[in-house]
């Protein structure tokens, strides 16, 4: 029995790797995705790779649009273009720039701008002003709104900075208007260098935002793009085993080698299991070499648990497995393969997080993406790979996987035919 | 007959509403080359899938070398080899590699399975190509290769399913002449063709099948001796004419007259005599003959005889 599965088993890896093509298009697929996606969107976690370009058209008769300008400058994730081709910015020009695509996103600080933030602060007649934010409508507010909050943010901070004179003049003439002029000067200095960052003469801000991790991750690395795409499109690329399998299934039975087969002695499970191994053992080769060439070409970590990892790589490759076993049960012709493998694959890859993270989506799209064995693999992998999990931790996820497979398999070999007209 | 080798009794299959065999019994002797012949959808592939394993039957019985097929399966699945009419075989592997695969399901391993592959690649003419993938093989070396893989296990009882569908005359002759030297040899050959040329050239015996039954079961020599020297089909005009049959069954040349879907079907004893007397019935009765055909006594004329229709309609 062992020597009839290993011939089936030897059977197909031979069969496998003879098409060089299918080969290639099995590793690399997934690897090409990796490489392109992981470049393309680098700048989504590594900042000041590629920073989001804004245009300022700058007409404020003061100074303080352009310190606000020079500090958006200074932020990793921005750059401040006020010219454009050796031109200074104008309103027409900058919408001229977002109507043909080259931007999205123009500033317009008016020439009362300085004015607005320096007033008196007991004047009776509040001066206002706006800057105006020219937007493409065809961009996101994900990718507005949050420079948008910066912007404001850095002027009401401004504002506070310029206002600071005036309103220690007025505060001096109000409770103490004996105090001699130089000292008013040297308090004021201070009280904007304290509200401007320096507060008790230090260097760092008094308050900062520190970045950590729940009680119990152990963050070796914060995740780069390779971190968040290679497990997303290796899970992807695992599944295209079904497309192999449901294709050799449908060949076999369509050439006659299942009849033939058949008629030999062999029990029909040993059969299936022969069939099966070969596409398990190229799933988990797919799952080994994807993981491996990441963490060797682009420094993709790990995590702290290779146990964990094997554990969830075993039923991740059960599961696209188990999946390919369904498909070949329910496909009947070559189009039915080719139809029901694009849309299962594309479908759950999606709803799973493969492509775009499910934290971004619709809360009732990422509660649906938890019906796919995707979504689970896909956590779990970062469980090890990002949140520094061990084995105990992804157990569970597992668990679900195995669950999956064992769905797949169960209905899959229930309606499993070996020929056409098997009875 | 000597000691019969596969006893078949009553065998019943059905696809739903379809009746693929119904009620089929034979006998086949050890070391015979026994043909199911009959038209396409006749029943002879149901018939033999279940002989082979591939189908249970819904009624009957199989039994082989002694023993019960339902209870022996895989000890009966490992003294026969089959030979499917699909090319069944992996068209990327080589012929040796297709070869060694099959060999090791039926259990040859090692020094065993090299030492047979390369007798079963001698017998089958492709020791030179055998490293070559089988899709670079012409039909008929693919041909050879798909009766090689059935034959690497020693079966005592050898099916083939229509091997020589889709090949060339000159390979179909080698083919055939392979199926003889394997019958000299000892095999005893189970042989399903829709070819009467090939069942009238190799089988011992032939059990005729239409409609999923044996209409016809003896010696290619006997069932041709029926037709005696030959059958004459004929038209008439006026099919109502009842006396022509009277009148051409009291001639001594003819040895029978049926009438089916509209014809005449006359068996003479001497053909020339016959159609002589046919002309001068016609004649005689002002009858007009509207079609006319005589066929040399074979097997397509017996089950065309049987049948009122062609093999390979």
């Amino acid at each position: 029995m062992i020597d009839q599965i290993l011939a089936l088993t030897w059977k197909d890896l031979k069969i496998f790797f003879k098409d060089r093509g299918g080969v290639a298009l099995i590793f690399l697929q997934p690897f090409m995705f990796i490489v392109v996606m992981s470049y393309a969107l680098g700048s989504m976690f590594e900042p000041g790779q590629d920073r989001i370009q804004l245009l300022a058209v700058n007409q404020d008769r003061g100074t303080q649009a352009a310190t606000i300008l020079a500090q958006l400058d200074d932020m990793e994730a921005f750059g401040v273009e006020t010219t454009w081709e050796g031109q200074p910015l104008t309103v027409e020009l900058a919408e001229k720039l977002i109507v043909e695509g080259k931007r999205n996103l123009a500033l317009v600080f008016p020439p009362d701008f300085s004015d607005a933030l320096e007033q008196d602060p007991a004047a009776v007649e509040r001066h206002t002003t706006r800057v105006a934010a020219i937007v493409d409508p065809a961009t996101s507010s994900q990718f507005v709104e949050p420079i948008l909050g910066t912007l404001q943010g850095l002027i009401e901070r401004t504002t506070y900075t310029a206002m600071v004179p005036k309103g220690l003049d007025y505060l001096f003439e109000w409770l103490a208007p004996q105090t001699p002029a130089g000292q008013r000067e040297i308090f004021k200095a201070q009280a904007q260098e304290a509200i401007s960052g320096g507060l008790l003469g230090g260097k760092e801000p008094v308050v900062t935002v520190e970045r950590t991790v729940p009680a119990g991750m152990q963050v070796a690395k914060y995740p780069d793009s390779f971190q968040q795409n290679v497990p997303g499109y290796t899970i992807y690329g695992i599944f295209w085993i079904v497309s192999l399998l449901a294709g050799s299934v449908l060949q076999e039975r369509r050439e006659g080698t299942f009849r033939r087969l058949l008629a030999a002695p062999m029990q029909r499970a040993v059969m299936l299991t022969g069939k099966l191994l070969p596409y398990y053992l190229i799933n988990l080769m797919q799952l080994a070499i994807m993981l491996g060439a990441s963490h060797l070409l682009f420094g993709l970590s790990l995590g702290p648990s290779p146990a964990g990892l094997v554990a969830v790589s075993l039923a991740a490759a059960a599961t696209a497995t188990g999946l390919g076993v369904l498909v070949s049960a329910l496909a009947r012709t070559e189009a039915q393969v080719g139809g029901l493998t694009v849309l299962l694959l594309l479908t759950l890859s999606a709803l799973g997080g493969c492509f775009v993270p499910r934290f971004i989506m619709p809360t009732w799209l990422q509660t649906i993406g938890l019906v796919t064995p995707h979504a689970w693999a896909l956590d779990a992998y970062q469980d090890l790979l990002v949140r520094g999990y061990g084995l105990a931790q992804v157990l569970p996820k597992v668990g679900i996987l195995v669950g999956f497979a064992a769905l797949f398999f169960g209905i899959g070999v229930w309606r499993f035919r070996f020929d056409p007209v098997e009875g | 007959m000597s000691e019969p080798i596969l006893i078949v009794q009553d065998l019943h299959k059905s696809f739903g509403e379809i009746k693929a065999v119904r009620g089929i019994s034979l006998q086949v002797a050890q070391g015979e080359l026994f043909g199911l012949l009959g038209p396409n959808g006749a029943g002879k592939t149901t018939t033999l899938s279940m002989l082979t394993g591939l189908l249970s039957p819904d009624r009957g019985r199989i039994t082989m070398k002694g023993l019960d097929f339902r209870t022996h399966t895989n000890q009966l699945k490992a003294r026969m080899g089959l030979v499917p009419q699909e090319l069944a075989l992996y068209p990327a592997l080589s012929a040796r590699q297709n070869l060694t695969f099959f060999g090791r399901i039926y259990g040859l391993k090692g020094r065993d399975l090299r030492r047979r592959v390369d007798e079963v690649l001698e017998m089958i003419g492709l020791t030179g190509r055998a490293d070559d993938p089988v899709e670079t093989y012409s039909g008929g070396m693919k041909r050879r290769v798909n009766i090689g893989a059935g034959l690497l296990h020693k079966p005592d009882i050898l099916f083939l399913d229509e091997p020589t569908v889709g090949v060339d005359p000159q390979s179909r002759n080698a083919i055939l002449e392979s199926v003889e030297a394997l019958n000299r040899a000892g095999v005893t050959v189970i042989y399903t063709t829709h070819y009467m040329e090939e069942a009238q050239r190799l089988c011992h015996r032939v059990a005729i099948v239409d409609e999923g039954q044996i209409i016809a079961l003896d010696t290619p020599t006997a069932l041709i001796r029926s037709l005696g020297g030959g059958l004459i089909v004929v038209g008439l005009a006026d099919e109502a004419a009842e006396t022509v049959t009277d009148r051409l069954r009291s001639l001594p040349a003819v040895q029978g007259v049926q009438r089916r879907d509209g014809k005449l079907h006359i068996r003479a004893r001497h053909t020339q005599e016959a159609l002589m007397g046919l002309l001068e019935v016609t004649n005689h009765l002002d009858l007009l003959i509207t079609t006319l055909e005589i066929l040399e006594p074979n097997l397509e004329a017996v089950f065309l005889n049987l049948t009122g229709r062609r093999l390979r309609e």
